[in-house]
């Protein structure tokens, strides 16, 4: 027995004969431009309301997203001592994206609208459009082999659930999805976008409530269950404790076939659903710059088939057409929260810092993504910077092809993953968890989760993210940490002096007003007191956020309630009414 | 000259049976009938297996006739039953019920100790080598545990990982006694654990239900239209992942006889050789990504490890990774639920489209195998709903009002087209057979065809480049269980579901 004469002799390879179509269409699909089969018409208004406020022109055809494949451009590193390659997605119905973004322009789309995507592939080819996670037919799940590359086609599918996908080119992927030919994806609720454009007071993204919403099951919530049932790296197990209250305000639970009391959809389009006071996306991504430096052509190392099928196909264990053959070796040195650059090199802890100037910053005004890149919305967060009490959605992509471990400096609560909120019936064999502060939340590439934070005390943190090698196994304390992250995460108090308290003391006969009335006003930091006045109103200004007692008192009257708590965190607490009655 | 439809079925015969070379499974027991009846297995029933351990070399998929692609391992070859003429990396797929006898016999003709070990199970210790003969040989007879079920990995855990990454491992799947009613008592449907948690068994008892998942539960199979044979119950299939390395695993098979590879040394090179940009000839880290030791069209296109079947026929995937990477696997069509990871029943178990597989990571995917919810339908929340009516597309010939789904259209085109077929926007592709005669490239968009892959995509590759040669398996859709007009097979490509592949009618009803 030896590498020169085993025992068992050779193992044959597969015939491809009878199957060259097959196998030549794994490796070189062919490039083609059909129609839409099974084609029906668009309704996704995402376009028209982004052309109404000028960030893009009228879609043409109506209802139909513009994206195009792809642009080549170069970045300096960070840090200056490289330009990186990157293949981007341009949008030439938007004047913000017509030359090409990094990442592509977040695609948002209302849960139930049937959405157009036209695309065209020029430059290096191929190309297609996959739109991780939404599960539509073949041809329109953009994956070369099982249909054909672009060409020029309009992909066609109706988001069925609520949550957090994204897309990417899906041919030569191991190049093309790492070297940025992908952007996020979150479908809306079905309100959302058909609000604005019903009213153009709703704020673009809204709900016809004029909130924010997710989906989310909140009615069942649990934390770790603690002894002897561990947490699964990634997984949902190990979060069986105790039933936890909700702390999210404004959740709707029902079912999702309920009814839309509006009758403007066909069901409730709030059912199973939670508003969020801000959104950050954290899209995590690794580049390996020696692949950018050796193979920055589109096409490398790409096959092709020969005149003889199996026989003669474009092959190579030497090095490629561009000279490159090393797709299986990568050792990313630069990486990317959402395209802000992680400032560090290979080992190190590095800050992003999105609103700072290139190239070691993101050059993101403000720190928030351009609503024009961004389906219209305005506000979107990298770093995290919010008020007390605000609910935070944190919606989270591994784009890197290390796995990475994401820990939060307070408690958060895992609502959905790719896509799929955890509780919903009626596919929900499954709840949300509340992650401790300190724990990791364990992901490999392509993986999504949607988390909410929502804090009663200020925070000023960082959320850790370790990128573990998956060459290494991805696991920590075993797999190397290629770099560590820091993400800022700030919330403070609702800037003070802003806020009042409020409110009418009455007699005990209906609408008589009770004047004179002393009213105390007691919090952590301090007491004062007001009059009623002769219409029995009273009022606290300038009041920093936080909670308090108002307790009324006039001497021969007893008031009901004795007395009322308020918290203003942020606003206004109007209408803090007591009767009293004399004793 | 022969037409491309002979040429077609003919060799599409001698595809399956080569394909089910990895695949070939060990029937342990008289309790697993429904398997034997399985297309996706080559299945032989017994309670006696015999092993042999050696080496060989396989050609690998880069198929070009003038690169050799091949790369050495050691394996398990199963002796007896005979399944499969060839040795095979991984080693044969052993299924067995709780509480039934295997009677293995493991013989060593390598030059130095070998084991078979099944964590928590069984465990040879080191068998002698083959000068020792005829003491190079272990036998033992042990039960299968009543504790456990789903799949492990058996393998040889001597000088570890080496001898597991140089080919030594396979699959052993453990299931329930079938034939016994499931537990929890009445109104419960089959899982495949004996110890289903709460969530899990509300999971495999919704399948059938036709507000949620129309068509078959898991442990139901179901008659097809003629010619086309019963769908069994208890669908399962295998994805073991693997990586391998030609130049490391030539140096530990040429290392110095009757001594270990240094096992350090093998992990550093394996993860850690120096990158190389251009000469991947010398690279001894990882050239290879298998899934059932097969790689790119061999796997994806392969009906024994690529699920084909129909909406409203749920299964489960066992998945194994026998390697040293993390591998993060997608699937395309269906979210699955992750219900089971290393040996633990989930009581929170996740809908996702990804999950990571560490090294060693036992992981069971189950797939609804419903209508891809992304279809256009009525209500839009991912519900069996009626489908919207397309008014038809003045672009494709012929074409009139009629329901999106199925995607009638779609599943009469081909991409490329096949000759004579004409489709706007879309070009037709020859090519010439070995004797020089034309074949037609054509390939039909029936059945529905979805992949599973790594998305750590430097696993998608052979040989450094060839991308879309690596790790990838995938899903099919070869028609629909809950149409209108009843249970419906899509005019297949015969290339791809040929009708006549099962063997028998399939187990009765068992739920």
């Amino acid at each position: 027995m030896s590498v020169n004469n085993p025992v068992f002799g050779t193992i044959p390879r597969q015939s491809v004969v009878g199957m060259e179509n097959e196998w030549v269409k794994m490796f070189d699909p062919p490039k083609a431009d059909p129609p839409t089969p099974d084609m029906v018409t668009p309704t996704n208004p995402v376009p028209e309301v982004m052309a109404a406020t000028g960030m893009q022109a009228v879609p043409s055809p109506a209802h139909t997203l513009e994206r195009q494949l792809m642009h080549g451009m170069k970045m300096p590193t960070w840090d200056g001592a490289k330009e990186l390659v990157f293949f981007v997605f341009r949008d030439p119905t938007n004047p913000t994206a017509s030359g090409g973004v990094y990442p592509a322009p977040t695609t948002r789309v209302p849960r139930g609208a049937i959405f157009h995507g036209h695309t065209q592939g020029s430059g290096p080819p191929p190309h297609t459009i996959h739109w991780h996670g939404i599960e539509p037919t073949p041809i329109n799940d953009g994956v070369g082999h099982c249909s054909m590359e672009i060409g020029d086609y309009t992909y066609q599918w109706q988001p069925n659930f609520i949550g957090t996908y994204f897309y990417h080119c899906h041919r030569n992927t191991v190049q093309h999805f790492n070297f940025g030919l992908y952007g996020l994806l979150p479908i809306m609720p079905p309100d959302a976008y058909f609000a604005t454009l019903d009213n153009p007071a709703i704020p673009i993204g809204a709900c016809r409530d004029g909130k924010f919403r997710t989906a989310a099951n909140l009615s069942i919530i649990r934390g770790p269950t603690g002894g002897a049932v561990p947490m699964v790296a990634g997984s949902g197990s190990g979060f069986e404790g105790a039933l936890i209250a909700n702390p999210y305000p404004g959740f709707i639970g029902g079912l999702l076939t309920d009814p839309d009391p509006l009758r403007q959809f066909p069901t409730n389009p709030h059912a199973m659903t939670v508003p969020y006071d801000v959104e950050a996306i954290w899209v995590l991504a690794d580049r390996d710059s020696v692949w950018s430096d050796l193979a920055e052509d589109a096409r490398t190392t790409f096959p092709a088939h020969g005149p003889h099928p199996g026989i003669d196909d474009d092959f190579a264990r030497k090095p490629g057409r561009d000279g490159f053959f090393a797709f299986n070796q990568f050792n990313p040195d630069y990486w990317f929260v959402t395209g802000v650059p992680v400032k560090a090199h290979r080992g190190g802890t590095g800050t992003v810092d999105p609103a700072g100037a290139p190239p070691a910053g993101g050059g993101l005004p403000d720190g928030l993504i351009p609503p024009a890149l961004n389906s219209g919305i305005s506000g979107t967060q990298v770093a995290i910077s919010a008020k007390v009490g605000q609910t935070i959605l944190v919606r989270c992509l591994n784009g890197a092809y290390d796995v990475i471990d994401v820990t939060f400096p307070l408690d958060v609560t895992v609502i959905a993953w790719d896509g799929r909120a955890l509780g919903v019936p009626p596919f929900g064999f499954n709840h949300p968890y509340m992650v401790p502060a300190g724990t990791p939340i364990h992901l490999s590439v392509a993986r999504r989760f949607d988390a909410l934070i929502r804090s009663d005390s200020e925070v000023n943190g960082v959320a850790t993210v370790k990128f573990l090698s998956a060459r290494h196994g991805g696991q920590a304390g075993t797999a190397p940490v290629a770099v560590t992250a820091e993400i800022p995460i700030n919330i403070v108090w609702a800037a003070p002096t802003v806020s009042s308290i409020s409110g009418s003391v009455f007699g005990s006969r209906a609408g008589e007003p009770l004047p004179g009335v002393t009213m105390v006003l007691t919090s952590d930091t301090g007491r004062q007191t007001v009059v009623t006045d002769a219409s029995g109103n009273y009022s606290f200004a300038g009041l920093a956020n936080g909670r308090y007692t108002i307790i009324p008192n006039l001497a021969g009257f007893q008031f009901f309630p004795r007395e009322r708590e308020a918290t203003i965190v942020g606003a206004d607490q109007t209408g803090q009414f007591f009767r009293g009655r004399a004793t | 000259m022969k037409t491309g439809l002979d040429r077609c079925q003919l060799s599409r015969r001698d595809f399956l049976k080569y394909s089910v070379g990895g695949l070939a499974a060990i029937v342990v027991g008289s309790k697993l009938g429904w398997l034997m009846q399985t297309p996706a297995y080559a299945a032989v029933q017994t309670h006696t297996i015999e092993l042999e351990i050696g080496d060989a070399i396989k050609q690998m998929v880069t198929h070009n006739s003038i690169h050799n692609a091949e790369c050495y391992f050691w394996v398990y070859k199963c002796a007896q039953p005979v399944i499969n003429p060839n040795a095979e990396v991984p080693g044969p797929t052993i299924f067995a019920t709780q509480g039934d006898t295997v009677n293995i016999t493991v013989t060593n003709l390598l030059d130095e100790p070998h084991a078979f070990f099944i964590p928590g199970v069984v465990a040879s210790g080191p068998i002698p080598p083959v000068q020792n003969a005829p003491n190079n040989v272990w036998t033992k007879s042990f039960k299968v545990p009543a504790t456990v079920s789903g799949a492990l990995l058996y393998y040889d855990n001597l000088n570890e990982p080496v001898n597991r990454m140089m080919g030594l491992h396979g699959a052993f799947i453990i299931m329930p006694d079938f034939t016994a009613p499931p537990p929890g008592g009445a109104g419960n449907k089959w899982t495949p654990y004996h110890n289903p948690t709460a969530n899990v068994q509300a999971l495999f008892n919704a399948f059938g239900n036709p507000d949620i998942w129309p068509g078959l539960a898991w442990g139901e199979g179901g008659d097809n239209p003629a010619p086309h044979p019963p769908t069994p119950a208890f669908r399962t299939y295998i994805w073991l992942d693997h990586q391998a390395s030609p130049n490391l695993f030539a140096e530990v098979g040429n290392f110095t006889p009757g001594e270990d590879y240094p096992a350090a040394q093998f992990v550093d090179i394996f993860l850690n050789s120096p990158f190389d940009a251009t000469n991947s000839s010398n690279f001894k880290g990882a050239q290879y990504f298998t899934v059932n030791g097969q790689s790119g069209h061999f796997s994806h296109n392969n009906p024994h490890i690529t699920p084909m079947l129909k909406v409203g026929e749920p299964c489960v995937v066992h998945i194994l990774n026998a390697g040293l990477w993390m591998h993060s696997m997608h699937l395309h069509a269906n979210h699955f639920y992750v219900t089971s990871i290393n040996g633990m029943v989930q009581t929170n178990p996740l809908w996702l489209d990804v999950f990571n597989i560490h090294p060693l990571d036992r992981v069971d995917y189950v797939i609804p195998y419903m209508r891809p919810p992304d279809v256009p339908n009525a209500r839009g929340i991912g519900r069996p709903d009626t489908v919207l009516q397309s008014p038809g597309n003045a672009l494709i010939p012929g074409s009139v009002p009629h329901p999106v789904w199925p995607p009638s259209e779609e599943l009469d085109f081909s991409i490329p087209s096949k000759i004579g077929v004409t489709i706007p926007g879309v070009g037709g592709l020859t090519a010439l057979d070995a004797a020089g005669n034309a074949i037609d490239l054509g390939v039909q968009l029936s059945p529905l065809c979805y992949p599973m892959h790594d998305h750590s995509e430097p696993s998608q590759t052979a040989q450094g480049g060839n991308y879309n040669l690596g790790l990838i398996a995938g899903m099919n859709i070869t028609g629909d269980r809950n149409l209108p007009g009843g249970v419906t097979e899509f005019p297949n490509d015969p290339d791809h579901v040929p009708p006549n592949t099962a063997r028998a009618s399939a187990e009765p009803h068992s739920m």
